[in-house]
């Protein structure tokens, strides 16, 4: 749609429209900028991500730990010993990171196998215990990047939305109410013009 | 000489020996694909009635942990009613291990405030124990739990509260009922003819859990003082200065350490084990059912040869506990193998 028509032209329309392009060109700044800082935000959390393979060998090794104690105690065996495992206590508070709502997880208190008496036990629930921290750790950054890849995805838009229709838009309208108010005082400068000039030929 | 009575209970014991399911009975079973090949061969043996009344679809390593557990049960009370006199006292006080493990079961459980369930105890009947279990599972926590054990041979427990406290953990309190159980037997032994054979293998039992007490606190790095202080004193050859040196010592110069005291075999295989607190339990009860299976060979005709046939019970139930957990939980065949104490 072009810009004729969508706009009275006059001094005040273009004085507000041009106030509006410097408005979105801020806000375009400050999008950017967000979307930088989620970016580097990203980054940050990726080597935590990378961690995961790792994390699945650990924990394979865990489960192997588990399966003899299973295997030396049964069952009901097993479940006793590890009814004496001292609970851990997290606490999720949400965190902001540019209106990004994430969650931080706070370990306010750890597991304690120390009361487990049977050796296999104690060293599965050991090796588990080792790996919830890093467990964690490693989900907080997932839902941490699925979030903020959510945002930046939405920032990306808008930025892209600002930049490719908005402010040129402006821009055209802005050009379209120029051209128009320069006709208008050459119209008015010319009528002036003539005016004198019949004036002057009547006298 | 012995009792009418003792060679009763001793012959008694030589027909149901044959009834235990052997280690290549074991070995067939270890190669089933599921647990319903099990439950069919276990339908040729002593675990029949109980196995059969499971229907199909709820066969699981659960379950027939329950059924394994109660079949040891029975056998221990069935030889219990076999015997009498001082014979009789001994067996009590032998099958109090049941009772013993139940007991550290609950602890561990109040110890953190937690319920416990009937499913999660070995199943012993009112009959089978003068503890109210009902009573103690209910309780609030263990200070609770101790106190309704007070008109009990356990009452000694309550004196043990405040090094429960001060260190935090049951273990102290395991530990302890482990010492009344040892004492306890050890003393009704002395009541006995022969109890040669019996002395070796209760004193055997009792060594070789002070050695796994020591192991596993050392590769805790325990202060060797507490390690010192929750060791079962009944001593058979491992006395406590031994104990003390292996609480102090390294963990590669237990083999050195034990040398001439029979043990050196045990240590020097956990000290060359790959993952020492894995296997140290495997390690220790191998050999324990190695001496109990030379004793069902050697001592046929002495009361240690049913002190054997018990330990070999506990071995079955145990063997078959890994068993169906392992084929439960898909464990390969090589791998729980050498798990199984044959």
């Amino acid at each position: 749609m072009s810009a004729a028509g969508r706009a009275a032209v006059t001094r005040g329309v273009l004085l507000r429209l041009r106030e509006q392009l410097e408005f979105t060109r801020k806000g375009q700044e400050l999008l950017k900028m967000k979307r930088d800082h989620l970016a580097a935000e990203t980054n940050k959390l990726l080597p935590k991500i990378a961690e995961r393979e790792r994390l699945d060998r650990k924990i394979m090794g865990a489960y192997e730990s588990l399966k003899v104690a299973y295997l030396n105690l049964g069952y009901s065996g097993l479940y006793s010993q590890a009814s004496t495992v001292d609970k851990m206590n997290v606490r999720i508070r949400p965190r902001s990171i540019m209106g990004v709502i994430v969650p931080e997880v706070l370990v306010e208190k750890e597991a304690n196998v120390d009361s487990i008496s049977s050796p296999s036990a104690h060293q599965a629930g050991l090796e588990l215990k080792n790996l919830m921290k890093e467990l964690i750790e490693l989900a907080e950054a997932e839902s941490r990047i699925e979030n903020i890849a959510y945002e930046l995805m939405m920032t990306n838009r808008k930025v892209n939305a600002l930049e490719r229709v908005l402010i040129p838009g402006l821009l055209e309208l802005i050009r379209y109410v120029e051209g128009r108010l320069e006709e208008e005082s050459l119209e008015e400068f010319f009528r002036t013009k003539r005016v004198k000039q019949v004036i002057r030929g009547v006298q | 000489m012995r009792f009418p009575s003792t060679i009763y209970l001793i012959t008694r014991t030589h027909g149901r020996r044959i009834h235990l399911l052997t280690s290549e009975d074991m070995r067939v079973m270890a190669k089933s694909k599921s647990l319903s090949e099990v439950v069919d061969q276990l339908l040729r043996s002593d675990y029949a009635g109980e196995v059969s009344k499971l229907p199909t679809g709820e066969v699981d390593s659960v379950r027939l942990e329950k059924i394994f557990l109660g079949t040891l049960v029975e056998r221990f009370f069935t030889l219990m009613r076999d015997s009498k006199g001082n014979a009789r006292d001994f067996i009590e006080a032998y099958a109090a291990r049941l009772e013993v493990e139940n007991l550290k079961r609950i602890l561990r459980a109040k110890h953190v405030q937690e319920k416990i369930e009937d499913r999660n105890l070995i199943p012993l009947g009112r009959e089978h124990t003068l503890i109210n279990f009902q009573a103690l599972t209910k309780a609030e926590n263990v200070d609770e739990a101790v106190s309704l054990l007070r008109e009990t041979v356990y009452a000694s427990v309550s004196d043990r509260l405040d090094d429960y406290r001060r260190v935090g953990s049951p273990i102290v309190l395991e530990s302890f009922l482990d010492s009344l159980y040892f004492a306890r037997v050890w003393e009704r032994m002395g009541g006995l003819v022969d109890n040669e054979g019996i002395k070796w293998l209760v004193g055997e039992e009792a060594d070789l859990r002070n050695l796994q007490l020591v192991f596993t606190y050392k590769m805790r790095e325990v202060p060797p003082r507490l390690v010192e202080e929750i060791v079962i004193p009944t001593f058979y050859r491992l006395r406590r200065g031994i104990l003390r040196s292996l609480a102090q010592g390294r963990l590669e110069d237990t083999p050195e350490i034990l040398a001439g005291t029979s043990y050196d075999d045990v240590a020097e295989e956990i000290v060359r084990s790959r993952e020492p607190a894995i296997d140290l339990e495997t390690i220790l009860s191998k050999r324990l059912y190695k001496d109990a299976s030379f004793a069902l060979r050697n001592l046929f005709l002495e009361l240690g040869y049913v002190v054997a046939y018990l330990l070999l019970c506990e071995r079955e139930a145990g063997n078959l506990i890994t068993l169906t957990t392992a084929l439960d939980l898909k464990v390969p065949e090589e791998d729980f193998q050498r798990r199984l104490l044959l």
